[in-house]
C-alpha cells in the first residue's frame, strides 16, 4: 500500500527531466506519459494488485521448491545473454525439460526440475527459457545504488508507460545523463574505470529487471561504455562528465533525431496519392512519415491494425485522425480484411537482425505475411541504431515474455465473472460458498492460476522472415533486408 | 408474435420451449425475429432451431399433397434465410428437409412403378418424366461436374439477392434438370440430351422457351406450377403414402445427426492426433473441444488456443475454464454435464493472443479449425482470424484440419466473398465511451474470415475425412439440385 505515493513521487521528476530535454523523446513519450498520469491512481492500484499477486505466487513457489526456483533464476540471466549459444539444445529437448537451463550436471537437476514444473505454472510452452526472473514491478529490492531517475524510468518501462524501442533508448540515455551528472568518482579510482563497472551497471541491472533491454538500448549502452573507456584518466572529473553529457546529446541528435528526420522524409516520398497505407501497432517513425506525407498535401488514407493487450495502434490512430487523416482501425483478427484494401505496408521495427529478419511487435509477421501474399510492398522504417549483429530464425529462441495476467484486461475479466458458478466444482467448492456475489475481477486471474493445466502465454515480439520485406528505409537510404549487416558494420565502425 | 421473446430472455432455449405451445406461423415469425436480432447465432443453434421449426411445420401441414408440402417448406425457408442470409446453415437445413420430401416421394415412386401403373409409361409423357426425373436428376448432379458447374452461378443469388425472386438465375436450374430428365427416354442419352438443349424449346414452348430475362415474375410461378403439378399427380397416384410421417421421421433423423455429429467427429480423433503433439486451435467450438477431449483420453498433447479477440474471446476463455460455451449454458446444463474442460483431462492448454500465431506456428504440429460454414468449393467461412492462422500454417507447412458437421456444408459457391462476411459491433473493438476515437476513426470488426480451399489440408466431417476438393461430391449427396435455389 505504501508504493503508490512513492512511485508517483518518483515519476514526477523523471518526466520533468525528460520533457524539456529534447524533441524526439518528448514526441515519442509525451502521449504515453500523459495517459499514464491521467489514469495513474487506477493503474497504480492495478499495479499494486498484480504485484501482490506476483509476490504471493513467488512466495508460494519458493516455499514449496526453494532450490529449483533459485537455480533457474540465478543463471537465468546468464542464460538469456548466451541464449545465442544454447538454442539448439533448448529446441531439441522435449517440452518438460525445456525450462531447465542448460546445466552440465544433468542427473542432479533432473529430479528437482520436476517440482517447479508442477508448482509454478510458468512453464510457458517452449518459451520456458525466457521466464528467467519475475518482472520487477516496484522499487522493492532495488539496490541502493540505483539512481532515482533510473528507478522511475524502470517503473515506466514495466508499466509500458514508456514503450517502443526508440523511446526507451532515448529515455534511458537521458536518465543516464542525470546519473552521470550526479556521479562523483570515489577517491582512489578514475572515472573511466569506476563509472562503467560500479556505477552504471547496477542501473542497467535494475532496468533489465524491469524489462529486458531492447536492442537499441544495448547498442546505446555499448556506445556509452566505449566513450567512457576512451576518456583519458587524467581529465578532470568535471570536464569528463561534461564531455560525456555532450556525447550523449550528440548520440541522440545524430542517431535518433536526425535519423528520424531523414527516414521520415524518405518514407513520406514513398506514399503516393490514393494510397492506402497499412501499419501495424505503433511506431513513432511511421507516424511521423505519415504525417509528413499528409502535410505535403498527398491525399491518402491509413489503416491501423492493432492487437491486444497493449493497443498501441489506438494511440497512433488517434493521433493520425487528429491530424486530419482518414483512418480505419482493425484488430489483428480482421487483418486479412484490412490487407485487402491496402496498397502499401509501413512497419516500424524493434530491431533489424543481421540475417535480414525484422524483430518487431508480435503480430507484425502476420501482417507482413498477408501483405506479401497480396503482393503489397512491405516497407520497414528503422534507424540504424536498431540494427544488430544478432541473428534469429524464429520468434522463440530470443523473445521477451510479458506477464500472462496482462492478457486479460479488467473489462474482459468482468465479462468472465458470470462463469463462476460453472467452474469445475472440484476447484470451486470453497469459493462458491464464501464470497459469492461479491466476485472480484482478480478472481478470474485466480481461477486461471488455480487451473493446473491452463496457461496464459504472452510474448512481445516476433520475427518476420526477410522475404516478406521489400525495403528497409534507414538514414543511410533505402535498402533490401539483405543489406542490413552491411549497414550495421558501416554504422558501428564509422 | 414474439410473446416468447418478451417473457424470457430470448434465445434458442426459449424458442424451443415456446415452439411446443405456439402455433406454427407465430413460431416462424418468432424465429425470424430471433435470427434478425442475432439472438440465435452461430451454426449449431441456428440448425437446431430450424430443424425444430421445420418439424413442426411439417407436423402441422394439412393435406397429403407433396407439392404443397415442398412449397410450404420452401416458403418458410425462404423467409428464414432472408432474415439472416449469412447463417447459411438455415438454408442448408431447409434444403435437407426439401430433399427429404423429394426422397420420400421418389422412394415411393420407385416402389410403385414396377408393380403398379404400367400404362403411365408410354402414353403420359409428362407423367413418366415426373416419376423418374428426381432420381435421374440426382444422379446427373452427382456424376456430372459440368452440370454442377452450370448450376453454380445461381447459388450466388442465394446470397446476393437475399432469396428474393431474382430473375433469370432462379429459373435456370429447373430447365436444366428437365433437359436431363428427357435424356434417358431415348437410346443414346448423351447425344439426345445435347440435342435436347436446342430441341427442347420447341417441345414445350409455353414454359421452357423463354427462360431468361424477358419473362416477368409470372414465369416463375408457371414453372414451379408445372413442377408442382407433377408432384401433385404423383401424390394422387399413391394415396397410401404417409408423406408427413416419413418426412417427419427424416427430420428427426436430421436432428439426431445434429446431436451426434460432434461425437462422430470426435471418434476419429485418435487417427489424427499423435502423442506429444502441439495443436493450435481458435475460438470456442464445442466440436473442436470434444474432438480434443476424445483424443485426450488416450494421448497427451498440448493445445495452443488463440483467443479470437474481440469476437468470441469471452466464450473462448469460458470454454477453457469451464469446458462449456457460455451461451449454451442455461439450457444445456443437464444433458451435457459430463464433459469437462480440456485442462481437467490433463491437457496443457496455452491461451495466446491472436497476434502470436506466426511466432508460435513454427513449433505447432497441427492446426485444427472450427468453422462457421463450409462451402461447396472446399473453402470455409470461420471466425475472424482463421485466414491468417491458415495462411501462417501454410507458410510453415503445418497441416490445417477443419472440423465440421455435414450440416454446415453448404451448396453455396463463394463468388463474392465479401457477401459472406458479417461485420459486428465496432464497440467491442473500441468501446463507445471513447467517443472521440469512435468519432474520428473508422473502426471495423469483421466477424468472419473466408479461408480459401488451398489453405486447408483436410476436412473431418461426421462422415469421415475428406480432401477439400472432394467436398462438392458430399454437397451433391446431400442436396437436391432442384433445391439449391430456395
Amino acid at each position: 500500500m505504501s508504493e503508490p505515493p512513492a512511485t508517483e513521487a518518483v515519476q514526477a521528476p523523471a518526466t520533468e527531466t525528460q520533457a524539456p530535454a529534447i524533441n524526439a523523446p518528448a514526441l515519442a513519450n509525451g502521449d504515453a506519459e500523459s495517459t499514464a498520469k491521467k489514469v495513474s491512481p487506477a493503474e497504480l492500484k492495478k499495479l499494486a494488485k498484480a504485484e501482490k499477486q506476483a509476490r504471493r505466487a513467488q512466495a508460494k513457489a519458493s516455499d514449496l521448491a526453494p532450490k529449483p526456483q533459485s537455480g533457474p533464476s540465478k543463471d537465468g540471466q546468464k542464460q538469456q545473454r548466451d541464449s545465442k549459444q544454447t538454442p539448439k539444445e533448448d529446441k531439441s529437448k522435449p517440452l518438460p525439460i525445456r525450462r531447465r537451463p542448460s546445466n552440465p550436471n544433468v542427473p542432479v537437476v533432473k529430479e528437482m526440475e520436476k517440482k517447479p514444473k508442477k508448482e509454478t505454472k510458468q512453464t510457458g510452452l517452449f518459451f520456458g527459457h525466457l521466464y528467467s526472473q519475475p518482472k520487477q514491478q516496484s522499487m522493492n529490492g532495488a539496490s541502493k545504488d540505483v539512481h532515482p531517475a533510473i528507478l522511475a524510468l524502470g517503473l515506466q518501462y514495466s508499466s509500458y508507460a514508456i514503450c517502443g524501442s526508440t523511446a526507451r533508448m532515448v529515455a534511458m540515455m537521458l536518465a543516464f545523463k542525470a546519473v552521470i551528472s550526479d556521479y562523483q568518482t570515489p577517491p582512489g579510482t578514475s572515472l573511466a574505470r569506476h563509472l562503467t563497472s560500479h556505477h552504471l551497471s547496477p542501473q542497467i541491472e535494475f532496468l533489465k529487471s524491469c524489462r529486458p533491454l531492447s536492442i537499441s538500448m544495448g547498442n546505446a549502452i555499448r556506445y556509452l561504455k566505449d566513450i567512457i573507456i576512451k576518456i583519458d584518466p587524467s581529465t578532470p572529473e568535471n570536464e569528463a562528465k561534461r564531455g560525456l553529457l555532450e556525447e550523449i546529446d550528440i548520440f541522440i541528435r545524430e542517431r535518433v533525431t536526425a535519423a528520424d528526420k531523414l527516414i521520415r522524409d524518405l518514407a513520406a516520398t514513398k506514399i503516393e496519392p490514393g494510397d492506402v497505407v497499412l501499419t501495424y501497432a505503433a511506431s513513432s517513425i511511421v507516424e511521423r512519415a505519415i504525417i509528413q506525407a499528409h502535410n505535403a498535401g498527398i491525399p491518402f488514407s491509413v489503416i491501423v491494425v492493432d492487437s491486444k493487450p497493449l493497443f498501441e495502434g489506438k494511440q497512433l490512430a488517434r493521433k493520425l485522425a487528429n491530424a486530419g487523416i482518414s483512418v480505419r482501425y482493425y484488430l489483428i483478427t480482421g487483418s486479412s480484411h484490412a490487407v485487402k484494401d491496402a496498397t502499401k505496408v509501413l512497419l516500424g521495427a524493434h530491431a533489424m537482425m543481421s540475417n535480414g529478419r525484422l524483430y518487431s511487435r508480435v503480430g507484425t509477421a502476420l501482417v507482413s505475411m498477408l501483405a506479401s501474399a497480396h503482393s503489397l510492398p512491405v516497407i520497414v522504417l528503422c534507424q540504424s541504431v536498431k540494427f544488430t549483429e544478432k541473428v534469429a530464425l524464429d520468434s522463440i529462441v530470443g523473445n521477451e515474455v510479458a506477464p500472462s495476467e496482462e492478457l486479460l484486461s479488467e473489462l474482459e475479466r468482468r465479462d468472465l465473472l458470470p462463469l463462476k458458478s460453472l467452474l469445475p466444482t472440484s476447484k470451486n467448492k470453497e469459493k462458491a460458498g464464501g464470497e459469492d456475489e461479491k466476485a472480484d475481477t482478480a478472481d478470474v486471474l485466480k481461477w486461471i492460476e488455480d487451473s493446473k493445466n491452463l496457461h496464459h502465454l504472452q510474448v512481445l515480439y516476433d520475427v518476420t522472415p526477410a522475404h516478406y520485406i521489400n525495403m528497409v528505409i534507414t538514414e543511410y537510404g533505402s535498402l533490401p533486408p539483405s543489406s542490413v549487416p552491411v549497414v550495421h558494420r558501416l554504422s558501428t565502425n564509422a | 408474435m414474439a410473446q416468447g421473446a418478451t417473457i424470457q430472455a430470448p434465445g434458442l432455449s426459449t424458442f424451443l420451449k415456446s415452439l411446443k405451445t405456439t402455433p406454427v406461423d407465430p413460431s416462424v415469425e418468432h424465429l425470424i425475429s430471433l435470427l434478425k436480432r442475432r439472438q440465435i447465432r452461430n451454426s449449431r443453434p441456428c440448425a437446431i432451431a430450424t430443424t425444430a421449426l421445420l418439424l413442426r411445420v411439417v407436423g402441422e401441414f394439412k393435406g397429403r399433397d407433396a407439392s404443397k408440402l415442398v412449397e410450404r417448406i420452401r416458403q418458410v425457408g425462404r423467409r428464414l434465410t432472408s432474415a439472416q442470409p449469412r447463417e447459411v446453415v438455415v438454408g442448408n437445413i431447409v434444403r435437407r428437409a426439401l430433399g427429404l420430401v423429394r426422397e420420400v416421394v421418389d422412394e415411393h415412386a420407385d416402389g410403385q412403378t414396377p408393380n403398379g401403373s404400367e400404362p403411365s409409361q408410354t402414353p403420359a409423357h409428362s407423367q413418366h418424366d415426373s416419376l423418374h426425373r428426381p432420381t435421374l436428376a440426382s444422379s446427373m448432379s452427382t456424376f456430372s461436374p459440368l452440370k454442377h458447374a452450370s448450376a453454380e452461378p445461381m447459388h450466388m443469388s442465394v446470397i446476393s439477392e437475399n432469396m428474393s425472386d431474382s430473375g433469370e438465375l432462379v429459373r435456370r436450374p429447373p430447365l436444366l434438370t428437365s433437359h436431363t430428365s428427357y435424356a434417358p427416354t431415348s437410346a443414346a442419352p448423351l447425344v439426345n440430351s445435347l440435342f435436347g438443349l436446342f430441341s427442347q424449346p420447341a417441345d414445350t414452348p409455353s414454359n421452357m422457351s423463354t427462360p431468361t430475362g424477358q419473362m416477368s415474375p409470372t414465369s416463375k410461378t408457371t414453372l414451379t406450377a408445372i413442377n408442382l403439378e407433377r408432384l401433385a399427380d404423383l401424390s394422387k397416384n399413391q394415396k397410401e403414402l404417409d408423406l408427413k410421417g416419413e418426412v417427419m421421421e427424416g427430420i428427426r433423423e436430421l436432428q439426431d445427426e445434429l446431436e451426434t455429429s460432434d461425437k462422430q467427429i470426435a471418434e476419429v480423433a485418435l487417427e489424427h492426433i499423435h502423442a506429444n503433439e502441439i495443436i493450435l486451435t481458435h475460438t470456442a467450438s464445442t466440436t473442436v473441444q470434444k474432438f480434443l477431449l476424445y483424443a485426450a483420453r488416450k494421448r497427451k498433447f498440448t493445445v495452443v488456443h488463440c483467443e479470437t479477440y474481440p469476437h468470441d474471446h469471452t466464450a473462448t476463455h469460458g470454454i477453457l475454464l469451464t469446458g462449456k460455451k457460455r451461451e449454451s449454458n442455461p439450457d444445456e446444463d443437464g444433458d451435457d454435464d459430463k464433459w469437462k474442460p480440456l485442462t481437467d483431462a490433463g491437457i496443457q492448454v496455452y491461451v495466446i493472443p491472436d497476434s502470436h500465431v506466426f511466432a508460435i506456428m513454427s513449433r505447432v504440429n497441427k492446426v485444427i479449425l472450427a468453422t462457421h460454414t463450409v462451402l461447396a468449393n472446399g473453402g470455409l467461412v470461420a471466425a475472424a482470424g482463421a485466414h491468417m492462422i491458415a495462411k501462417a500454417a501454410k507458410e510453415h507447412q503445418t497441416p490445417v484440419v477443419v472440423l465440421s458437421g455435414v450440416y454446415k456444408l453448404s451448396p453455396v459457391y463463394p463468388f463474392d466473398i465479401d457477401e459472406l462476411i458479417e461485420h459486428g459491433d465496432a464497440g467491442s473493438v473500441v468501446p463507445y465511451d471513447d467517443g472521440e476515437f469512435v468519432d474520428k476513426v473508422d473502426v471495423e470488426n469483421p466477424l468472419y474470415d473466408y479461408v480459401p480451399a488451398d489453405l486447408v489440408d483436410l476436412y473431418i466431417t461426421n462422415l469421415g475425412g475428406h480432401a477439400p476438393s472432394y467436398l462438392y461430391r458430399i454437397v451433391a449427396d446431400h442436396y437436391r439440385s432442384e433445391d439449391i435455389t430456395l
